[in-house]
C-alpha cells in the first residue's frame, strides 16, 4: 500500500523537526534558558511533551515502514541495528537513534527514581541520537537531498550546530557555585539607592555609633 | 500546657516541682560545668543496655517501642518521631539488604545555638551511647559523629579521648569515626551532611530519595541529632515511663535551650517542653519595642509581651507561627534596633545560600539588600511591599528549606518590628545602640573549599 510509504516518509520528515526542536529546546533548558513570552517552566515543559510527541511519530515511522510491503524491513531491524535487508547501513543507523532516544526516554520517565547522575549520562545520549538520526533520515531516501527538504534537512543541522555552539560557550562562562552568591551580593547592593545600604555610614540609625560597629552589607 | 494556663504561671512558683530530676543530660548543677569522665558517666546512668537483637521491619526492636511510647522526637528542629526514622531505616535496610549507617547530627550550623557544642563538651558518653544503641537498633555497620569544625572549645579533641576511654573500656561495638562540618549554615542540614561525608561539598541535595533509604554511600542512613541521641540512651536505659515524667502530654521530656538574653552570651539550660517563655527570658521589661526571637534565623520574631503568654512547645507556639525548633530563645536588648539586628542576619543567611536553586540563589540577595536599606534608615518606598513579595516568591522553592526559612524569618520581622519600620520610613530609629548583638559570623564562602 502507498498510503503507508507516504505516511513512512511523512512522518519521518515531521520527527526530524520535532527531534531538532527537542534537542534545541533542551539545550536552552539546561542553560536555564527562556524563549520570548514563556516561563522558564514552559520552556521545560514544551521541551518534555515535544519530546514525547516525537516519540510517537517515530513509532509511526517505524511502524508504517514496518508494515509497507514494497520494500522488505523486518519488524526486529527497527531496533536491532544493521539487520534490514533493505539500505543495511542507514537504516542500521535509524534503529541505533531509535534504541537511543527510547533509552533517553524511559530514564526521564522513571527519572524520579534513578540518581540524578545516571539519569544525566543516559540524557547525554542525545547529543549521539540526534546526529546519527540526521544522518539515517538524509541518506536512508533521496527525499531530504534535494528542494525544499534539503534545506529544512540543512536548516535543522544549523540549529542543532548553533544551539551546541552557545550552549558550551554558556557553559564555559559559568561563575563557580561558591562564587555565585558572593557575585550577585555585590551586584544588588551596589544597586541600593547611594550605592550604598548600611547602618554604619551617615545615614545609621540610633545615636550611640561606633567605629567598631560593623553592619555594612559589603 | 496552654497558653492560659501559662499565664497564669507565676515566676519562680513551683518550679523546682515542675523540672523534675532535671538535668537528666547535662551533669547535675553541683558537679558544675566539668567534662564527665566514662567513671562518672558510668556511676551516673550505669552500663550501656544494649539489646543483643537488631530490629526487623515487622518486629522492631524493644528499643524502637519504647521510643514511640516516649514520644521522643528529633531534636534538631524538625521534631520528628524518632522511632519513624529508625522503623524508615530499617525497612530500607530490609529491602535492600545493605547495611545502614547512623550518623549522630552534632553540626549545629546555626550560629546561635550552643547546645549541641555543650552537650558534647560535658556529657559525650551519653551521645556516644545513644550512637551505640541506635547503631544496634537498626543493625547499621558504620556510625559517624560530626562536630562543627570551629567552636570555640575542642569538641572533637574531648571526644577523641572519650573514645579512647571507650575502647580500654571495650565498650563499643560498631567503630565511631569522627568528622567535621565546614562552618557553613546549612552544613548541618541532613542531606548536606551526608553529601559532605560521602566526599562532596556540604550542599543539601534534592529529595527524593530519601536519605533514609539512599544515603551514605547510597546505603540507607539514619542522622539523628547528638542531643536525640543522648535522650535515647536514657530511654534505653530508664524506660519511657521516666522519659514522660516532665514535658508536656503531647510533647514528653526535655531539651536544651540556648539562652540569650541582653549581654548576648548563651546560656545553655535542660528545661522540660512546655516550660512557660516567661520563665526564660527572666525579667527583662516587656516594654512595646522588645521582642524575642524563637528557634534562630530560620525562626520567628514575636513581640515579648507576646511570647510572654507562650510556653516551648510546639502546640503553644503554631498559633504564633514559631516552633519550638533546636530551642533557641533570644531576647532582643531593648536599646538595639531589631531591623539592623535582622539586616545582619539576613545578609548572612543569604551569604550562605548553595547557590544551587534559582530562587535563594537570586531571591535572598536581593531581599537581604532590601533589609539592609530598611535598616538604613532611608528606605525607599515600596521596600516594604518588595520585602513581602519576594518572601512570598522565595518560599518552597528550593532542594531545602534554606529559602523558606529566611523568608518566615524576614517576614516575621516585618510584623513584630512594623512600628519601627514606619519610624525608619521617616527616617528615625528608636534604637540607642547599634553595637552588633546577634551572632553572625563573618567569614562568607569564597571558594568550593569553604564548603568541603
Amino acid at each position: 500500500m502507498t498510503a503507508f510509504w507516504y505516511a513512512s516518509r511523512a512522518t519521518g520528515v515531521v520527527a526530524l523537526l520535532l527531534l531538532t526542536a527537542v534537542m534545541v529546546l533542551g539545550m536552552l533548558v539546561n542553560r536555564q534558558g527562556r524563549l520570548p513570552g514563556l516561563p522558564r517552566f514552559a520552556v521545560t515543559g514544551l521541551h518534555r511533551n515535544l519530546s514525547l510527541l516525537a516519540v510517537i511519530f517515530v513509532a509511526i515511522h517505524v511502524l508504517t515502514s514496518v508494515a509497507d510491503g514494497y520494500v522488505n524491513i523486518p519488524v526486529f531491524s527497527a531496533v536491532v541495528p544493521f539487520m534490514s535487508p533493505y539500505e543495511r547501513l542507514w537504516l542500521g543507523l535509524g534503529a541505533v537513534s531509535f534504541d537511543l532516544a527510547i533509552a533517553v526516554i524511559v530514564t526521564s520517565l522513571l527519572r524520579r527514581h534513578l540518581s540524578r547522575r545516571a539519569w544525566r549520562v543516559v540524557h547525554l545520549l542525545s547529543y549521539l541520537c540526534w546526529p546519527i538520526a540526521w544522518v539515517h533520515s538524509f541518506f536512508a531516501s533521496g527525499d531530504l537531498q534535494h528542494g525544499v527538504l534539503l534545506i529544512l534537512a540543512i536548516g535543522c543541522a544549523i540549529a542543532v550546530g548553533v544551539g551546541l555552539v552557545w550552549r558550551l560557550a554558556a557553559a564555559a562562562g559559568d561563575v563557580p557555585r561558591a562564587e555565585r552568591v558572593g557575585l550577585i551580593m555585590a551586584a544588588v547592593h551596589d544597586r541600593t539607592p547611594r550605592g550604598r545600604a548600611t547602618a554604619n555610614d551617615a545615614d545609621a540609625p540610633g545615636d550611640a555609633r561606633h567605629p567598631r560597629d560593623r553592619t555594612s552589607t559589603r | 500546657m496552654t497558653a492560659t494556663t501559662a499565664g497564669a504561671f507565676h515566676e519562680g512558683s513551683s518550679r523546682a516541682a515542675a523540672r523534675g530530676d532535671l538535668p537528666r543530660l547535662l551533669p547535675p548543677v553541683r558537679e558544675g560545668k566539668r567534662p564527665q569522665n566514662l567513671d562518672a558517666h558510668l556511676a551516673r546512668h550505669g552500663g550501656l543496655p544494649y539489646r543483643d537483637r537488631t530490629g526487623m521491619p515487622g518486629n522492631p526492636s524493644a528499643l524502637v517501642r519504647d521510643l514511640e511510647e516516649a514520644g521522643l522526637t528529633g531534636r534538631g528542629g524538625a521534631a520528628f518521631p524518632v522511632h519513624r526514622k529508625l522503623m524508615a531505616v530499617l525497612e530500607a535496610a530490609g529491602q535492600r539488604g545493605r547495611p545502614p549507617a547512623v550518623i549522630a547530627n552534632g553540626a549545629e550550623s546555626e550560629p546561635a545555638s550552643d547546645k549541641d557544642a555543650t552537650l558534647l563538651w560535658l556529657a559525650p558518653h551519653l551521645v556516644l551511647d545513644g550512637l551505640q544503641l541506635a547503631a544496634e537498633a537498626v543493625g547499621a555497620d558504620t556510625a559517624i559523629l560530626v562536630t562543627h569544625a570551629d567552636r570555640g572549645r575542642d569538641v572533637a579533641g574531648r571526644l577523641r579521648q572519650a573514645l579512647q576511654e571507650r575502647l580500654a573500656a571495650r565498650l563499643d561495638r560498631v567503630p565511631v569515626q569522627l568528622a567535621a562540618a565546614p562552618a557553613r549554615f546549612l552544613a548541618g542540614q541532613e542531606t548536606a551532611l551526608v553529601n559532605q561525608l560521602g566526599g562532596g561539598p556540604a550542599i543539601p541535595t534534592f529529595m527524593p530519595p530519601r536519605i533514609t533509604e539512599r544515603g551514605l554511600a547510597a546505603n540507607p542512613t539514619l542522622v539523628q541529632n547528638v542531643e536525640t541521641l543522648a535522650q535515647l540512651a536514657l530511654i534505653a536505659r530508664r524506660g519511657p515511663r521516666w522519659f514522660r515524667e516532665v514535658g508536656t502530654a503531647s510533647e514528653p521530656g526535655s531539651m536544651l535551650a540556648t539562652l540569650r538574653r541582653a549581654d548576648g552570651l548563651p546560656r545553655i539550660v535542660e528545661i522540660p517542653l512546655g516550660t512557660p517563655l516567661r520563665d526564660l527570658l527572666g525579667d527583662a521589661p516587656a516594654g512595646p519595642e522588645s521582642a524575642v526571637l524563637l528557634g534562630g534565623y530560620h525562626g520567628r520574631w514575636l513581640p515579648a509581651a507576646r511570647a510572654a503568654t507562650l510556653t516551648l512547645d510546639n502546640r503553644s507556639l503554631e498559633p504564633a507561627g514559631a516552633r519550638v525548633g533546636a530551642g533557641i530563645v533570644i531576647s532582643l536588648p531593648a536599646d538595639r534596633c531589631g531591623l539592623v539586628e535582622t539586616a545582619r542576619a539576613v545578609r548572612y543567611l543569604a551569604l550562605e545560600s548553595a547557590g544551587q536553586c534559582g530562587p535563594c540563589l537570586n531571591g535572598l540577595p536581593r531581599i537581604a539588600a532590601a533589609f539592609a536599606e530598611l535598616a538604613s534608615g532611608r528606605p525607599r518606598r515600596g521596600t516594604r511591599e518588595d520585602l513581602e513579595r519576594w518572601s512570598g516568591l522565595v518560599t518552597g522553592r528550593g532542594a531545602c528549606h534554606h529559602p523558606d526559612g529566611t523568608a518566615r524569618f524576614v517576614r516575621s520581622a516585618l510584623r513584630t518590628f512594623a512600628n519601627e519600620v514606619r519610624r525608619h520610613e521617616r527616617g528615625q530609629c528608636s534604637a540607642a545602640s547599634t553595637a552588633p548583638f546577634l551572632p553572625v559570623p563573618d567569614g562568607a564562602a569564597r571558594s568550593e573549599d569553604d564548603w568541603m
